[in-house]
């Protein structure tokens, strides 16, 4: 589904990633670990398309097609999806009418006819319970004074009714204390299935206790150094990076 | 005013074209029609509230003592080719003693002419009563309208005024508002729109002369293209007005480089026990913002639509009636996105 190839991408000149590659098959788990300033979260902006980050060599294909070639809005309307590890608050426009505005926008990409509104809150109720939000959420704007927890969950709600074929969930579990963590999990282990995939980044192993990888990489300095099976991530919790860093 | 257009060389037209009316009025409202500044018929509403014609241009407009009026008026006033002078008006409105009602001002022009427009709001609201305004006003490239508010708000009376500018060459709002009785309280909010070679003047002086009072201003503006939005906002506190609240904001959202914002915020402060503050922001759009936008989906463009939607909203926010705000915010969205021709309830593109 998605093939990562030598990607280099730099920031105002700065080099981050250094030659990624990954490679990833519907129906997978992958997890990227890394200390602080490996370039995690480049990665994951890299393939969501955000501009400021510059691609000076490699290639992105997914579903066999260019994505680095694709604008942000086009890699979401053709499936990808990036759980933002700092959700952005957007005061003056309700959950409501932001998630209608992109699923119809999605619709209008696919040719197909606007939701109606009775499908659409139906659609909505279910999602909502899959992340356990409450109702009154909905008027709310979005990320509008919701704590971290909130905004993860927001996250997870949003996938859901996007219901994408590749999920990029960057940082999900930064700032959630255990019951959070829990309901962001259940809400990704509910969604899986043998048709999509989800990259999960994440600091810290416990995460993946509750969404178990089947892939798990280790990025430093911008360069995959290590990727191995589920338990590469207990091993990392255990000896910590220096053993891969120096090894 | 150069040319103080006389009742004579006015033609009436018996009959509003059918074009003009609003096929679906808002619920509870009584319109009332002016014409190039002639009120077209005098209007009477069960409960207390009159409509009648001024001595000169204009019309009068009074909310007797202790009337609470279930029904709100709109006076939309407009000018059309009929009369391409430069004209003056003078508006009197009344909010008796005790009184509680609604007034919806709309202002548009029918045709390209170069309409100068000058316009006094004389706004008197007693003792114990509350007003509630609305002003949109949406006219063509070529109309210059300036329209001069002075209020004088007596005790325990509440005023709150929403200006909604979406359209027209030169628009000035002023505001010239004495509080006068203690715990009287005036709200003015303004949104402006605007965009090509437009200007939007706001320049307010809000003058505290009593103890206990509160006043609250907030003003946003977009602006694209060239255009230029000058707001000045001035409060002074007199020096026996203890326990005064004033606040006013002015923030500018700038979607082209060539537009300018100027923003001149005056505090004149002669007591010692008050609250008082003031901001005034120019900013861009957001990109952390669009970006989220985009990754969900949403085209550049809608998302930058949504953006400048959500800057308007908190001006759009304060005006009370539902109806009334959900027409507004699609008229902006309409306007915002470039296809006036939106509302279809006639031909004005009125609310």
């Amino acid at each position: 589904m998605l093939k990562i190839k030598g990607l280099h991408a730099s920031i105002d000149g700065k080099e981050i990633l250094k030659g990624v590659d990954i490679s990833v098959n519907a129906g997978e788990i992958h997890a990227i670990m890394g200390p602080n300033g490996s370039g995690k979260s480049t990665l994951s902006s890299v393939l969501a398309g955000k501009e400021t980050f510059e691609v000076t060599s490699g290639e992105v294909l997914y579903k066999g097609v260019d994505l680095l070639e694709l604008a942000p809005e086009e890699r979401a309307r053709q499936g990808l999806f990036l759980g933002f590890q700092y959700p952005v608050e957007i005061p003056g426009v309700s959950n409501v009418n932001f998630m209608k505005t992109a699923i119809n926008e999605q619709r209008k990409y696919k040719n197909l006819p606007p939701i109606s509104a009775a499908e659409f809150l139906k659609m909505m109720r279910e999602k909502m319970a899959v992340v356990e939000m409450d109702n009154s959420f909905s008027g709310r704007g979005v990320n509008v004074g919701f704590s971290g927890g909130e905004k993860k969950r927001n996250e997870i709600f949003q996938m859901a009714m996007l219901n994408p074929t590749l999920a990029i969930l960057d940082e999900t579990d930064s700032g959630l204390d255990i019951d959070a963590m829990k309901i962001v999990a259940a809400g990704v282990n509910k969604l899986k299935t043998p048709d999509n995939a989800f990259i999960v980044i994440t600091h810290y192993q416990r995460l993946l206790d509750y969404i178990i990888p089947d892939v798990v990489h280790v990025l430093f300095n911008g360069k995959i150094i290590k990727s191995a099976g589920k338990e590469l991530a207990l091993e990392v919790e255990e000896r910590g990076y220096d053993w891969l860093i120096n090894g | 005013m150069a040319n103080i257009m006389k009742e004579k060389d006015y033609k009436y037209t018996p009959e509003l074209p059918e074009e003009f009316k609003c096929k679906v009025p808002l619920p509870g409202t009584v319109q009332a029609f002016v014409t190039n500044g002639i009120l077209r018929e005098e209007i009477t509403i069960d409960g207390g509230v009159s409509l009648k014609t001024h001595s000169g241009n204009g019309f009068i407009y009074e909310a007797k003592e202790g009337s609470c009026c279930k029904e709100s008026l709109q006076v939309i006033s407009f000018r059309n080719s009929q009369n391409t002078n430069d004209i003056s008006i003078e508006n009197e409105l009344y909010f008796r003693k005790g009184s509680d009602s609604s007034l919806l001002l709309c202002t548009h022009t029918l045709s390209m002419d170069k309409f100068i427009t000058q316009e006094v709001v004389n706004i008197e609201v007693e003792e114990g009563a509350k007003a509630n305004i609305v002003v949109m006003q949406n006219e063509h490239n070529a109309s210059t309208h300036k329209v001069d508010f002075r209020l004088s708000v007596a005790a325990k009376a509440c005023i709150k005024i929403n200006v909604i500018t979406l359209h027209g060459a030169l628009l000035e709002n002023d505001f010239n508002v004495k509080l006068r009785g203690e715990e009287a309280v005036c709200d003015l909010n303004g949104l402006y729109l605007v965009d090509g070679k437009q200007r939007v003047v706001t320049d307010i002086s809000m003058n505290h002369l009593v103890p206990n009072c509160l006043s609250s201003q907030l003003f946003k503006g977009i602006l694209d293209n060239s255009s230029v939005a000058e707001f000045t906002g001035r409060i002074v506190v007199a020096p026996h007005a203890q326990k005064t609240e004033a606040f006013q904001a002015n923030h500018n959202l700038l979607i082209s480089s060539n537009a300018k914002a100027y923003a001149r915020p005056q505090l004149e402060i002669y007591a010692d026990d008050v609250k008082c503050s003031h901001g005034a922001t120019s900013g861009v759009m957001d990109q952390e913002g669009l970006f989220y936008m985009r990754s969900r989906g949403i085209g550049e463009s809608e998302a930058k639509l949504l953006q400048q939607l959500a800057f308007a909203y908190d001006v759009l926010e304060k005006i009370d009636n539902e109806r009334l705000r959900k027409r507004l915010y699609d008229l902006v969205e309409s306007r915002l996105r470039g296809e006036f021709n939106h509302c279809e309830n006639c031909s004005m593109n009125c609310c």
